[in-house]
Parts: structure tokens; C-alpha cells; sequence
């Protein structure tokens, strides 16, 4: 290791610690939207100027409010993972009886796919861990695609409507909440900053798809399905608990 | 060797701090828009930054830090601010070094792959126990880390570390490798760190071969791994497709 | 150790005479007692050290407000007369008292107390980088509520025999004259009473004004500031009388356990035993059923840490930004504990 006399961090207490210690929010924002890694070429950064001084202050996020946004972007991750699983595993025993469902079932595929790369990004981009449970749901969410496939149209259809209710209730509660912070940021006279004005857009934008997709499997007579009752419960029981555990872990 | 020296430190673990390697280090949102709140209030940092500086004369003592609060201007009794002493001292060194490691890298070649940048953030990251002259009194630090109380905050900030590392090399996998890619940095930069409190050779070059080593041997290892579960899972797709061309209804 | 807000009415009749002429003469005389009427005395502190918020005169404030006595609630300037029987009737027994109360351990609890403030200047190092003068100095503790010198004593031990500190220095306050004669009693003709390391001083913790702004590296309170009249009050007088960077610390007793289950325990400990063995022992029952109530009535450790924060302090162990946790050690499950503040440079 040759050693480089790089500046030493706390060989100069009279520098600004302070500024080090802060993450510099603004570059690593940068990096991130260019999608490439940043060069740091300086030992002590200068402190950043905010580029576009916002009328309205920003909102500082309670420590509450972090925790919020880490488990409910943990689950909206593992869920959309689930979504995209049980599509995978759906499709080809479905489409092969059915054949006129490709184009649904790949519309929906897509859709869920689509959302699933959006919270991998939203995920790493605020450094959040994705659920310890990954490798189980992996297997779950296959098993419950494949089985439900195999049951048949019906059975199937019932499976993405039990599991898109579930979710979708998930999501109103999520837009429910964010709308809540912008309310009491806005009687503040405050915001609530560029992210989080999009994370709602985008949970809204979700939400909706996933309520199409409920509408298209009633459509397709999920309620047709023996035993309804039993399926529905049943996987409806089981997006709550695998919830539940996704918050936490 | 580092996958034997992870799980000795894992065996070595009490049961119920197990868990606590796999804990999430940084638990919460990290925002863009919003400034990240100080971790250490403006007397603390220059009690213990000024304490830090007495540490390669005094080690990682109670004089180091009752030292350091008369030079920011406090008194002996002031030390009372850190109600774990030196441990508290060692913390800082940790968090400090942690959170200006982004400040002290560059990568100079845009297409350095993530292992290489890895590997120089480790390196840079052992420098700057170089750098602050602490090295020769680490193994003080090592000691007051081991004591069963503060076990759960030491290995907390080693995943912080791992996380910090695999952050600033952009690694943005969020898949189940997320917990072993962490969980293996920890070792190998833990490994390393008590390398170099022996390492007598000139500009540390045994540490950074040992490194090298490490490295080499987590890229064999997770290679054959991933290896073999790529292949169990294509030949498990395979005989999927091949059932399905028979007519199983699967 | 039982500092209270009073001073008995022999104080009263000079410190009327003496009021400032900023107090409305038949407010203070309508006043029985003189808690209020003692910090008359004195000219208040110096604005700069005070809190905006809070009233300019102390003498002015509202002290018929009620406040609590144990279980009971009666005006303020009772409280410290009350308080005061207490002390008084317990003086002689008060260690047994405090063995009672804590289940034999408040002892080991002082010790660690002590220990964990490690008072006293450590000899200059080998590279001499400590200047001298501080050296010759040593400390000034000041050991609130501190009648019966048992901290005092630890203090100076302490320093002593760790830090091999000869010059460290007690002041061993408290309101109550019975408290502090034991006090005197223990240290008459020791070392430190020789070496002038310890004096004593009958003062009210709500008003030290015979003691400079500034001048005092240790405040120490010890099963004391439970009794207080007015807690904002003497934590703002700590802060003033503190040096910046000088420490606060308190040992007290919590109103609840960490654990609801040995909570429950421990109430029935305290609240069926204490009472019937004061009765037994010292034929006082109601003095210690006082003492059961007090404990309940004081804030919880969050509470009391606020009000520490409140009064300018930091507190220790609330690094990153944890502001709604932390900031206290809970001593043997919670039972005690010991609550620390720096004044800030």
C-alpha cells in the first residue's frame, strides 16, 4: 500500500468537520441522475450551493418519517417482485390453454416489471436494504403463480385479483400518508421536496395500474373460480402476512 | 482463509448478537432534498476530534479524551459528555473516517469495474487510519470494540462500513446478494484492519497483498457459488420446457 | 441530603426585614413561609444567566401555585416546610432510610455514581503536557442536598486515591441544619476537615446566591432534588453556577421500572412495606410514606431529561440526532438513575 499523503480528515481540527460529515447531498443527487460516478477530486469539499434556491422551504423528515419511507418502499419492492414472479410462472400454462390471453397477461407482465425496476431504483438510489426475506418470497411467489396457473383461467384470475386488492389497498394507504405530510408541509409553508413529490406521482400512477389489473382479472371471471372463497382468503391472508414481516425485516 | 475468519468471528458472536451482522446498517431513508441531520453535535466533535489527536501519544485512553476536552476549551470533568468513554472515542474515529471516505477517494478511470473500486476503498480506507496516525495504537481500539457491551455498536458500524463501500463503488444491486456481498466486505475489511495493526513492512505493502489475497479468494468462492446455482437453475428451467414439450400440463 | 425549598421561620424574621424593595411588602408577608421570602434575600441573579422566558424575579413568581406532597397537593410554599419535617424527624436514621428504600444497594449505586464521574485531576503526564496551574487548583464540587456528606466523602476519596488529587474541594450544601450537623459530624477531625477540602453551606438549591456565576466544575445532587419546590428553578441555578463545560449530575430515584412486571413488584415493595417498617423501626410512619409518594411524583427519566436539556444543558449520549431517546443511565432495572448535563463553552 503506498501511502499517499492524502489530506488527513482530523489532522486539521480547525477545518470545517462539519461540512465532511454532512453527506453532500447535492453531488451525490447528480451522480445519481447522470447515472455515472462522480469524479471527487477534492480532499475538502466546498460546501455546495443550492442550485435552484426553492421559494418554499424544505420540509426536514422526521426520523419517524424515514422509517415510514423505509418500510413502505421495502415492501412495495417485495411486493413488486412477488407481482412480477407470479406473472413469470402464470404465463406459460395459462397462455398455452388460453391462447388468447397473451397479449393481457403480457400487458400486465409488463406493467409489473415496469414497477419493479422502478423501486430497484428507489431503492438503491436511498440506500435502502430490500427485504431479508428476499430468496422465501422468491420461492413463494413462484410456487403461488405456477400453482394458480396450472388450477386454470379462473383460478388464476382470482390470484391476481386477491393479491392486486391487497396491494392496492397498500398503496392507498401509502398515498394516503405522503398526501398527508404534503398537506401539513404546505400549512407550513413548507414543501416537500422534488422526491418525494414524485414518489408520490409515481405511487399514485402504480396504484392505478394495479386496480386495472383487478379490474381485468374480475373481468375474466375470476369470481368464477372454485373454491373463490377459499383462494381468496386464503392468498389475501397471505399478502397481509408477508406484508406485515416486510415492514419489519 | 476470509470466509474461515468471517465465521470465526461469527461463532465467536454471542447467539443473540448473531443476528446483528446481517442488521441493516443504515436503517433509515437517505434523502437527496433533505441535509442528513450531523451525527455529533458541535461539542462532541471538537472534544473528541481534538482528543483523536492525542491518541498516538496516549492511546485510546480516558487521558486521550480528558486531554482533548481541555483543548477545546472544556474542562477535565467535561469528559462526562461521553457516557462510553472510550469507546466513544473509538466510535468517532469509526464514523468519522466512515463518512469522509467519499471525500477522500477518487476513481480516475470511469471504467473501473466495482471490485477495483472496492478494493481501493478498502485500501483507502485503511490508509486513513495511516493518515490520522492512530494505527499503532488500533489494537487498543480492537480491544475496547471486543468488550461485550459494545460488541452490537462496533459491528453495526463495520456493516455501515460495508454499506458506505458498496454505496460509493455504485453497486445498486437490491436482490438477495445485497446481504451476503455486505456481510463478506465486513469480514474482508475486518480481516485486514487487524493485518495491518501487525504489519511491520514498508508503506503497508503485506496488508494490501493480504487484501489481494482476501479478495482474489471471495471472487473464487462467490464465483463458484453463483456458478452452481446458475447452473441448477438452467437445468432446472430445462426440464420444465422439457416436461412441457411432453404435455405435462405444468 | 434532603435539600429542601424552606428555611425554618427564624430565617423569616431577618429576611423580611431585609426584602428588596422591588417585593410587595404584604404579598411577602402574607406568605407563612419563607421559601419564597429566603431568595429575597439576595438580589436575583444576573439577567444574562437567566432564561428570557422565565420571570425576571423569582420573588414574584407564583408561589401559592399548588404543588404535590407525596399523594397530597398543597400550595407551594408549604411544600418546603413539609419537606423539611420529613428531614428533620429522619435526620439521625437517614442511612437505614435509604437502605429501605433501595433495597440495601443505593450504596453500590453511589459508588458507581462516583465512579463513573471520576472527579479529581489526574497527575500531570510523563510528556508534561498539563500546565501546572491547573494541577494546583483541583476541583470545586458543589454536593447538593448533600447533608449527610456520604457523596462528599466518595468525592474526595475518589479523588484522592485514583487521581491522587490533593487539592480537589467539597462544598457540602443543604437546606436543612439537622441534615448537614450529621454531616459535620462525619468529617469532624478527618484529613480532608484538616487539609480545609470540604466546608458546608445552609442554602436553598433554588437560590445559591452566595456562590459566584462560573465557578464550579461539578454540581452533584443525590437523592435530593425529588424534594425540590421549583426543579426548573435549581437546574437553571446549576447551570449559573456551573463553570462552561461543568457537569451536572443527579442520582435519583425513578418513578417507574423499565419492567412493568418487577414494576409492579417494587410498588408493592414500597408501598405496603416502607411505610409499616418506618413505622416499626422509626415510629414515623408518615415520613416515609412521604418518601414512597415523592418517588412516584417525580418526573419519568425522559421527562426529567428535558427539563435538564430545557435548563441550557447538554446531555450526554443523544448523538446522532436521537432526540426522543437516550440521555440517562438506569441503575439496577431502573429502580435509580443518574441523569448527566454539560453546560456548553
Amino acid at each position: 500500500m503506498s501511502l499517499r499523503t492524502t489530506h488527513s480528515i482530523l489532522s486539521g481540527p480547525s477545518l470545517p468537520l462539519k461540512s465532511r460529515l454532512t453527506p453532500l447531498a447535492f453531488q451525490l443527487q447528480s451522480r445519481n441522475r447522470n447515472g455515472t460516478t462522480r469524479t471527487l477530486a477534492s480532499a475538502t469539499p466546498t460546501p455546495q450551493p443550492d442550485p435552484q434556491p426553492a421559494s418554499p422551504p424544505l420540509q426536514s423528515l422526521t426520523n419517524a418519517q424515514k422509517k415510514y419511507l423505509e418500510s413502505a418502499l421495502r415492501v412495495n419492492h417485495a411486493g413488486e417482485l412477488a407481482a412480477t414472479l407470479i406473472y413469470t410462472s402464470q404465463i406459460p400454462p395459462i397462455v398455452k390453454a388460453h391462447p388468447h390471453l397473451r397479449p393481457l397477461m403480457k400487458h400486465m407482465y409488463d406493467q409489473e416489471a415496469g414497477h419493479f425496476k422502478t423501486f430497484n431504483h428507489l431503492l438503491a438510489k436511498h440506500r435502502i436494504r430490500p427485504t431479508a426475506m428476499y430468496p422465501i418470497w422468491y420461492a413463494a411467489s413462484t410456487l403461488l403463480g405456477w400453482g394458480t396457473g396450472v388450477m386454470g383461467r379462473e383460478a388464476a384470475m382470482a390470484c391476481t385479483e386477491a393479491v392486486e386488492t391487497e396491494i392496492g389497498d397498500h398503496y392507498n394507504s401509502q398515498v394516503k400518508e405522503l398526501l398527508r405530510w404534503d398537506d401539513e408541509a404546505k400549512a407550513r409553508g413548507e414543501t416537500l421536496g422534488e422526491d418525494l413529490q414524485a414518489l408520490i406521482k409515481d405511487v399514485r400512477r402504480i396504484r392505478d395500474e394495479e386496480l386495472d389489473h383487478l379490474d381485468h382479472a374480475v373481468g375474466e371471471d375470476a369470481k368464477m373460480a372454485r373454491p373463490y372463497e377459499v383462494l381468496n382468503g386464503v392468498i389475501r391472508a397471505g399478502c397481509r402476512g408477508a406484508i406485515w414481516v416486510t415492514e419489519r425485516v | 482463509m476470509s470466509s474461515t475468519t468471517a465465521l470465526r468471528t461469527l461463532l465467536r458472536t454471542p447467539a443473540s448478537l448473531r443476528l446483528l451482522l446481517l442488521q441493516t446498517p443504515r436503517s433509515t431513508y437517505h434523502s437527496y432534498d433533505h441535509a442528513e441531520q450531523p451525527v455529533y453535535r458541535e461539542a462532541e466533535r471538537t472534544i473528541l476530534s481534538s482528543a483523536l489527536a492525542h491518541v498516538p501519544i496516549h492511546g485510546f485512553t480516558q487521558e486521550a479524551l480528558t486531554l482533548g476536552a481541555k483543548d477545546a476549551g472544556y474542562l477535565d470533568i467535561s469528559s462526562n459528555l461521553f457516557p462510553k468513554g472510550t469507546f466513544d472515542l473509538v466510535k468517532y474515529h469509526l464514523v468519522s473516517q466512515r463518512l469522509g471516505l467519499k471525500d477522500r477517494i477518487q476513481f480516475p478511470d470511469e471504467n473501473f469495474g466495482v471490485g477495483r473500486k472496492v478494493r481501493n476503498l478498502i485500501l483507502e480506507r485503511l490508509r486513513a487510519n495511516v493518515d490520522t496516525g492512530i494505527v499503532t495504537r488500533w489494537q487498543e481500539a480492537l480491544a475496547i470494540m471486543s468488550l461485550a457491551e459494545n460488541i452490537p455498536a462496533s459491528l453495526r458500524e463495520l456493516g455501515a462500513l460495508a454499506d458506505e463501500m458498496w454505496f460509493l463503488a455504485g453497486d445498486t444491486a437490491v436482490d438477495a446478494s445485497w446481504y451476503t456481498k455486505r456481510a463478506s466486505l465486513s469480514g474482508i475489511y475486518a480481516a485486514a484492519e487487524i493485518y495491518q495493526t501487525t504489519d511491520q513492512s514498508t508503506e503497508y505493502r503485506d496488508t494490501e497483498q493480504f487484501l489481494d489475497r482476501r479478495l482474489e479468494e471471495l471472487r473464487t468462492v462467490g464465483g463458484a457459488v453463483s456458478g452452481t446455482l446458475g447452473w441448477a437453475g438452467f437445468q432446472a428451467g430445462a426440464m420444465v420446457n422439457l416436461l412441457r414439450s411432453k404435455g405435462v400440463m405444468i | 441530603m434532603a435539600s429542601l425549598s424552606l428555611r425554618t421561620s427564624r430565617h423569616l424574621a431577618t429576611s423580611t426585614r431585609t426584602t428588596a424593595p422591588w417585593i410587595c411588602q404584604s404579598c411577602c408577608q402574607s406568605r407563612t413561609f419563607a421559601s419564597s421570602v429566603s431568595r429575597n434575600q439576595q438580589p436575583p441573579p444576573p439577567p444574562s444567566h437567566q432564561d428570557p422566558t422565565q420571570p425576571p424575579l423569582p420573588g414574584t413568581r407564583q408561589d401559592d401555585a399548588p404543588t404535590h406532597f407525596g399523594f397530597s397537593t398543597i400550595p407551594s410554599t408549604l411544600k418546603a416546610s413539609r419537606v423539611a419535617n420529613v428531614f428533620s424527624s429522619v435526620a439521625s436514621s437517614y442511612d437505614t432510610m435509604n437502605d429501605l428504600m433501595s433495597l440495601g444497594i443505593h450504596r453500590l449505586w453511589k459508588d458507581h455514581f462516583v465512579r463513573c464521574l471520576n472527579p479529581g485531576i489526574r497527575p500531570t503526564g510523563p510528556a508534561g503536557l498539563r500546565s501546572e496551574s491547573t494541577k494546583e487548583e483541583g476541583q470545586r464540587i458543589l454536593d447538593i442536598a448533600g447533608g449527610t456528606g456520604d457523596i462528599a466523602q466518595r468525592m474526595l476519596d475518589h479523588a484522592t486515591t485514583v487521581n491522587k488529587d490533593m487539592k480537589t474541594h467539597v462544598t457540602i450544601s443543604d437546606i436543612n441544619p439537622e441534615m448537614l450537623a450529621e454531616g459535620r459530624k462525619r468529617f469532624a477531625g478527618s484529613d480532608y476537615q484538616l487539609a480545609g477540602r470540604v466546608d458546608f453551606l445552609e442554602a436553598n438549591a433554588e437560590n445559591l446566591s452566595t456562590i459566584p456565576s462560573n465557578s464550579i466544575d461539578l454540581y452533584t445532587v443525590a437523592f435530593g432534588i425529588r424534594n425540590f419546590t421549583h426543579k426548573d428553578q435549581a437546574l437553571r441555578e446549576a447551570f449559573r453556577v456551573l463553570k462552561p463545560g461543568g457537569v451536572f449530575a443527579c442520582l435519583e430515584f425513578t418513578p417507574h421500572l423499565s419492567n412493568s412486571v418487577l414494576d409492579g413488584l417494587y410498588k408493592r415493595w414500597s408501598f405496603g412495606a416502607i411505610p409499616l417498617i418506618g413505622q416499626v423501626v422509626a415510629g414515623d410512619r408518615d415520613s416515609y410514606q412521604y418518601l414512597v409518594e415523592s418517588i412516584e411524583r417525580f418526573p419519568g427519566q425522559g421527562e426529567f431529561r428535558d427539563m435538564i436539556k430545557e435548563a441550557g444543558f447538554l446531555v450526554p449520549g443523544q448523538e446522532g440526532g436521537e432526540g426522543e431517546k437516550g440521555g440517562w443511565e438506569d441503575l439496577s432495572l431502573g429502580i435509580a438513575a443518574v441523569h448527566k448535563g454539560v453546560k456548553p463553552v
